[in-house]
């Protein structure tokens, strides 16, 4: 495995390689137009559960007829053993709300370290008993530092009842059906880092190493969920007709998914934590410049390549949204997806040279689809980059710095923030608030709505337009130092410490205006839910979308077979005979 | 009950943020706290003695530079809590220490000193030897230091409870001098911790070790207090209306 020293002299420095330019690179629409890769969050976790045989196994199995119940899975994985507890309970219908600020769920789950299970073989409940009075309750509960995510997800009604339906009568779901909601349950929310008295962040990268990557935790209680799911399911059809039922094939079990909601409380999250998001970038941008820089195109790739065009292609076809934007959105990926086809048919001499051609003749949409297929043709250049995604996300002032020194900063890496005309009403419009409903972040505008006295601060581009001007006033201080600046500015403290941080940084900030009257909180949404790697993008409102996770993933019974992590874009088994080994 | 550092820190930054703080100040008031009770310095109890004051230390005015030359600066704190200034004048005294070698702060009006401590663990990591000394209360005075070296993580701390007849009037002035140096690696001990009472001494490594299990089990909080911290935070939350609901969600 590539040092980190290594991937750090790939990056910076005289040796470094040619990477895509952080204007291009960072602006929100591009952002916005990415999809999922072999360094999405859910691919990495499945190819180390794969890789390391992880032993998951239902422990614990208390279900009625309906389904209701408790169950624990044990996780042995090289590094420790857990458990993912989970309640399932009746919920009436009007009570059934995917919204956050919801009370009750028809599933809340509990990823914990330790062997649970045992514990209760061995008679002591106390600790399960203690997650049944607080995991139901979610927000409105407390957990331990033994708990390290906390989820809920409610039934896809519909698909859920036929899906039970079909196999207690002894058929198969239609795939087509599945293709246009392929998941049986929704998760609404998946809380992790410390909050409701669980694990820090610092304490799951310590202690439990097997989860030491951003969000493995909770994609892989996204990844259960869907297990059980589909368990839950087979397990109603089969006590209500155990003559008649048929368990699902595999193939089409594979396609099933988790359906997720993902609303504005995703937004803060990128904005708060640029460093990270920095190195998620700079990861995904090696991958690429590794391509580019090492990779020859020869015939077996092409072959690949053409492949995976297809498979995009199909793929897209696939996709079920009802929203106008994200249609157009797709019908131009169909096209650039034949422009490309056409592309390769014409020749290809190596992919610096597409990727730059794409820039001229394809959408954003299709430059970055690009970028994800490119990615999979070259799992040894692409997949030990998923080792480097953490970083140290302390920004430390640096007190010394001259204000000339500060203000070149700013003019070389915020100069998109320097263009924007912050003196356009317009240009302040929206603010974004924390609802007093579970600190909901949501958005105003400022024209029509009280609260912008207490908006977040996440207008960065503005703060930063604040900090030059109060630097300008400083005027025949240049030599002064920040320290000597902040001593009489304290309000600029924050974004003095975070422009130095920054600009220490390969691709630095997302670059839009967040106060933008106009501003699509959605490329925010979509550019982190493309890290984790969902597909199937269907926007419900400029704040929120609907998506699937882990379509086409291994399932549990997979673990130990031969594994070829060749899930990406998946495809209705319908549409893809080879799908059902 | 428990709650996790990140926790602790969201509801204090929203607490500090109700009181007027700004990004910088908020973050920094928060990690000094944090910091305290993480390592087992009760930085909750010196929080909980500031809660009253929060609100009128931003309507003071700001730091004052009542002397300064190339390696001394004194500050006027104008009776704001270190949450408040402290972070700021140990920048300005690193920027003298860089240039001069070695430089001393003094601090006047300055309430809540032990905040102090994570602004030394940081002239540490920046590759400062640092070292603090501060009397506090009214009937019974006690002195305190705390030093760390050039490349630690954590400080020493002694505290000690001291007789009348120890007592000089620094504590009056709500004072703290602090010494930071690129120079020398400095250490600290109170020459009084045999003649007064109570005495408190924690090692680098007891913090470190303090550090670890608080991580590991969170943080042990009165419910009342972090209700208060949390009833303070309430005020940035925006109120419901119908409008602010449309389009969040289903």
């Amino acid at each position: 495995m590539t040092g980190s020293a290594a991937i750090q002299a790939s990056l910076y420095g005289s040796h470094a390689l040619p990477l895509r330019p952080a204007g291009q690179v960072m602006q929100l629409e591009r952002l916005g137009a990415m999809h999922q890769s072999r360094l999405s969050f859910m691919r990495s976790l499945v190819r180390r559960i794969m890789r390391e045989r992880w032993q998951i196994t239902p422990a614990l199995m208390e279900l009625d007829d309906q389904g209701y119940g408790r169950v624990i899975y044990r996780i042995q994985a090289p590094q420790g053993c857990y458990s993912f507890v989970l309640f399932s309970d009746y919920l009436s219908p009007e009570d059934r709300n995917d919204r956050v600020i919801a009370t009750k769920w028809d599933l809340t789950m509990a990823l914990v370290a330790g062997d649970l299970a045992t514990e209760v073989s061995n008679g002591d409940e106390s600790y399960l008993q203690q997650l049944r009075d607080n995991v139901p309750k979610q927000e409105a509960g407390r957990v331990d530092s033994r708990v390290f995510v906390l989820s809920r997800a409610n039934r896809s009604a519909r698909n859920f009842d036929y899906v039970v339906d079909q196999l207690a009568r002894g058929e198969q779901p239609e795939a087509a059906k599945i293709a246009k909601v392929g998941y049986l349950y929704r998760t609404t929310a998946v809380y992790g880092s410390g909050k409701l008295g669980m694990a820090d962040w610092q304490k799951v990268q310590s202690h439990w190493l097997d989860f030491a990557r951003p969000f493995s935790a909770e994609m892989f209680v996204c990844f259960m969920l869907r297990n059980f799911s589909l368990l839950q399911a087979e397990h109603i059809a089969k006590t209500r007709s155990p003559d008649t039922f048929t368990p699902m094939e595999l193939g089409l079990k594979r396609y099933f998914g988790i359906g997720n909601s993902t609303g504005l409380g995703m937004a803060p999250y990128l904005i708060n934590h640029p460093l990270l998001i920095n190195r998620w970038v700079e990861m995904r941008e090696l991958a690429l410049g590794r391509i580019c820089a090492m990779a020859e195109p020869d015939s077996s790739v092409r072959d690949r390549f053409g492949a995976l065009l297809q498979r995009c292609d199909q793929h897209t076809r696939e996709v079920f949204c009802e929203d106008e934007w994200q249609e157009n959105n797709n019908r131009m990926l169909l096209d650039d997806l034949q422009r490309l086809q056409q592309q390769m048919i014409d020749g290809i001499s190596d992919w610096s040279s597409l990727l730059q051609w794409s820039t001229q003749h394809c959408s954003l949409q299709g430059q970055e689809m690009l970028v994800s297929v490119l990615l999979e043709l070259y799992p040894t250049l692409v997949d030990e980059l998923e080792n480097h995604c953490c970083t140290n996300e302390s920004m430390d002032l640096d007190p010394q710095m001259s204000l000339t020194e500060l203000t070149s900063l700013i003019e070389n890496h915020y100069d998109w923030a320097l263009d924007i005309d912050f003196s356009q009403p317009e240009a302040k419009q929206t603010f974004w608030y924390r609802s007093e409903e579970k600190m909901e972040p949501r958005l105003g505008d400022c024209a029509l709505e009280p609260g912008a006295d207490k908006q977040m601060p996440l207008g960065i581009g503005y703060l930063v337009r604040e900090c030059y001007d109060q630097l300008q006033a400083f005027a025949g201080h240049e030599q002064a130092t920040c320290a000597e600046f902040l001593l009489q500015q304290p309000q600029s403290r924050g974004i003095v410490r975070r422009i130095q941080a920054m600009s220490n940084t390969l691709f630095g900030e997302i670059r839009a205006n967040l106060l933008d009257k106009d501003v699509l909180p959605m490329h925010l949404l979509r550019a982190k839910l493309a890290f984790f790697g969902v597909s199937k993008f269907d926007p419900r409102s400029k704040l929120w979308v609907r998506n699937t996770m882990f379509q086409g993933a291994p399932l549990l019974e997979d673990i130990g077979k031969p594994f070829a992590d060749d899930w990406f874009m998946p495809l209705n088994p319908q549409s893809n005979p080879q799908s059902d080994r | 009950m428990y709650v996790s550092l990140n926790e602790l820190s969201a509801a204090l930054r929203r607490c500090f943020e109700a009181n007027g703080y700004s990004v910088g100040q908020y973050e920094d008031a928060a990690n000094a706290i944090v910091w305290l009770e993480q390592h087992g310095c009760k930085g909750l109890d010196e929080l909980y003695r500031s809660l009253p004051f929060l609100e009128t230390d931003q309507v003071k005015p700001g730091s004052q530079v009542s002397y300064e030359d190339a390696s001394s600066l004194v500050l006027e704190c104008t009776g704001r809590s270190a949450l408040n200034c402290v972070a700021a004048a140990v920048d300005l005294v690193q920027v003298k220490a860089r240039h001069a070698g070695i430089a001393t702060l003094t601090l006047h009006n300055c309430h809540n000193r032990m905040f102090v401590m994570k602004a030394l663990a940081d002239c540490g990591r920046r590759g400062l030897s640092a070292v603090a000394y501060w009397q506090n209360g009214s009937d019974v005075i006690t002195e305190h230091t705390a030093a760390i070296r050039a490349g630690d993580s954590y400080p020493n701390y002694a505290r000690v409870a001291l007789s009348p007849e120890a007592c000089d009037d620094v504590a009056e002035h709500q004072s703290l001098t602090l010494l930071c140096t690129r120079q020398l690696n400095l250490t600290s001990s109170l020459r009084n911790q045999l003649k007064g009472k109570d005495l408190l001494e924690l090692t680098p490594q007891q913090l470190e070790e303090n550090g670890r299990v608080a991580l590991d089990k969170g943080i042990h909080i009165d419910a009342q207090l972090w209700a208060s911290i949390n009833d303070i935070g309430s005020a940035v939350l925006v109120e419901n209306s119908e409008s602010s609901r449309q389009g969040a969600g289903e």
